[in-house]
């Protein structure tokens, strides 16, 4: 049973929980002028530095959590990747994530972390062993993919790295939200009745995109086909029954609505969207996918997917330098981009630039770790006795 | 001509018969179709027929099915080729003696045998007379030798060395690595003909030197 926690802490708890860093280091120092063996103020300063960039505090911080409680498993956490993101420090990381892959062995970041110690330090066969547990604990873990991918281009080239880049890119949720984005849906997902979809092409198109996006593909084409009995040309709707297909891994029927929305509207983003894809499952088509994809990148230019896409299919055409470019404009929109990133190290490594495809990859753990914020999911379970 | 094969082709999906499909893809490509281009001039206008199709309700989603798995029995027929095809150029390459570095060195084989190059790969710490033996086995003209630290790189001349005492001045040496992208003037010295910096630039080079100094023709 872990100890009672402090009011004190419980405010810097509360200030940092709301985004207010400045405030809740203060509080967290104010609590360790009352007690400075407490392992959850340590923990709590730890990743507060950390969220800061202040990775040598978030270092001191973290080890001494650990020290008052070698079962502070959110300290651990915030240690290992103060020691990543500070970087050159890779013996001491991996030490932490084996032992956080200990103590928590279902933590799916852990073992993905514990693969990018053990790539920077040389330990291929060890590095791909842990990015495949983690895939093990989540077949979706898009960056266990990106890595193993990789550590496959390094070893039999652009041919074999490419697939697993590209099927990591298709598990990623931000491609099928690259879509919704392209259809020009809300954020946000609306709740609604199919019953009470208005009898208009526009609404029954809408209604269609938000079910397609809870994966509800029968009620979706339901609608789909209603636009379509009374326009069959109607663009739009053909793309739309795309998707749908494509999602149900039957891409021919999708490469048949697409290619027929097109010839109503040649540069219509959703229908060049799925062609693109489509044609991206092909090897003997990647002349084709880039040319698609350059349509894309050209008709909605906003969004990074988008340049991310057109820079994948440039490596399947061994076009290295113009993929670097893509992948650039996809950078800049979005900095957070994993699939960029680590597209950009495989660039990097195919023009033997070893430490910027490095800085790449640490660049994408930086973006993705903050993302997930699996320090207050551990935070909590340690606060409550359990482990995370 | 080929807009009537597509309906042709489009009506095989529809009836369901792979053997016509196929027969109207031999068809074209007897016409004088290349097989790059069966694809976009064949297989996309009837795949959209086909689309078309089911949109205006002409076929039901049991025949839509039915004919997408045809068209996908015959896909290989129309698809591009999915190697490009042999250069006839051999290529020579392994990172030289004392140098245990082999990630760029990996990576640009893989792309050359993707671009149609036979690749001799003699992998890391290869001596200079191996090079030499493989070149003679091959009959290779083309060698690339890497180096990823400065010693090694030096020792790179070691290889020209040999070359010339064995009057195989006709084999084109390139060199790749750090020291060798960081310093142009470390390539002149060890006699390399030159610096392949990056899986595209080795694409480039070697097509340079399969036109300029090969003439287009294998070795």
């Amino acid at each position: 049973m872990s100890p009672a926690r402090s009011s004190q802490l419980l405010i810097a708890e509360d200030l940092a929980r709301r985004g207010q860093l400045p405030a809740a280091v203060a509080a967290c120092y104010e609590a360790l002028a009352i007690n400075d063996r407490d392992p959850f103020v340590h923990a709590l300063l730890g990743h507060l530095m950390l969220e800061g960039d202040f990775y040598d505090e978030a270092i001191a911080a973290s080890t001494q959590a650990i020290e008052l409680d070698p079962d502070c498993s959110p300290a651990y956490l915030a240690l290992g990747l103060a020691y990543d993101r500070r970087g050159g420090m890779w013996d001491q990381s991996v030490l932490v994530w084996h032992e956080l892959a200990e103590v928590v062995p279902d933590l799916v970041i852990a073992h993905v972390q514990l693969g990018e110690a053990f790539a920077a330090a040389a330990f291929e066969e060890e590095a791909v062993d842990s990015w495949k547990r983690a895939l093990e604990l989540d077949p979706k873990e898009a960056r266990a993919h990106y890595n193993l991918a990789i550590a496959a281009l390094k070893h039999e080239g652009m041919s074999t790295a490419l697939p697993t880049i590209r099927r990591a890119g298709e598990l990623d949720p931000s491609q099928d939200e690259l879509f919704f984005a392209l259809l020009g849906l809300p954020a946000e997902q609306i709740e609604f009745d199919i019953a009470t979809v208005k009898p208009e092409r526009d609404a029954r198109l809408f209604a269609a995109g938000m079910l397609l996006r809870g994966e509800d593909f029968f009620g979706a084409s339901d609608l789909v086909r209603i636009v379509l009995d009374e326009n069959p040309a109607d663009a739009d709707a053909l793309a739309l029954a795309a998707y749908a297909y494509l999602k149900q891994e039957a891409s021919n029927e999708a490469m048949a609505c697409a290619l027929r929305s097109l010839t109503f509207s040649a540069d219509l983003p959703t229908a060049l969207y799925t062609l693109g894809v489509v044609y991206s499952r092909f090897p003997g088509l990647s002349k084709h996918s880039a040319r698609v994809f350059i349509a894309l990148a050209k008709s909605a230019p906003q969004h990074s997917l988008t340049h991310v896409l057109l820079a994948e299919s440039l490596l399947g055409l061994q076009r290295y330098g113009q993929a670097r470019q893509a992948y650039r404009a996809a950078v800049r929109l979005d900095p957070a981009c994993v699939r960029a990133r680590f597209g950009l190290a495989a660039v990097r490594l195919t023009e033997g630039g070893y430490a910027e495809a490095q800085w790449e990859i640490r660049r994408a753990a930086y973006y993705d770790t903050r993302r997930q914020g699996n320090f207050w999911r551990m935070y909590d379970a340690y606060a409550e006795g359990g482990d995370a | 001509m080929v807009s009537e094969e597509a309906t042709h082709l489009y009506e095989a999906f529809v009836s369901q018969d792979p053997a016509k499909a196929i027969q109207v893809v031999e068809r074209v490509r007897s016409s004088g179709v290349p097989q790059t281009q069966l694809f976009d001039s064949l297989f996309v206008p009837a795949m959209s027929l086909l689309g078309g199709a089911w949109a205006e309700g002409r076929i039901d989603e049991i025949v839509f099915t039915q004919a997408s798995v045809v068209a996908e029995q015959i896909g290989s027929f129309v698809m591009p080729p999915l190697t490009r095809p042999d250069t006839g150029v051999t290529v020579v390459m392994g990172s030289i003696h004392r140098d245990r570095h082999g990630i760029m060195k990996d990576i640009i084989a893989s792309a050359l045998k993707e671009a149609g190059y036979r690749v001799n790969d003699l992998g890391v710490g290869v001596r200079g007379a191996d090079f030499l033996e493989r070149l003679e086995e091959t009959g290779a003209r083309v060698v690339i030798v890497f180096a990823e630290i400065l010693a090694t790189a030096r020792a790179v001349a070691g290889v020209r060395d040999l070359l010339t005492a064995e009057n195989r001045d006709d084999v084109v040496m390139l060199v790749a690595g750090g020291p060798f992208a960081a310093d142009p003037g470390l390539a002149r010295s060890v006699g390399a003909n030159g610096v392949i910096a990056s899986a595209e630039s080795a694409l480039k080079l070697l097509g340079r030197v399969r036109e300029d100094l090969l003439g287009g023709g294998a070795s």
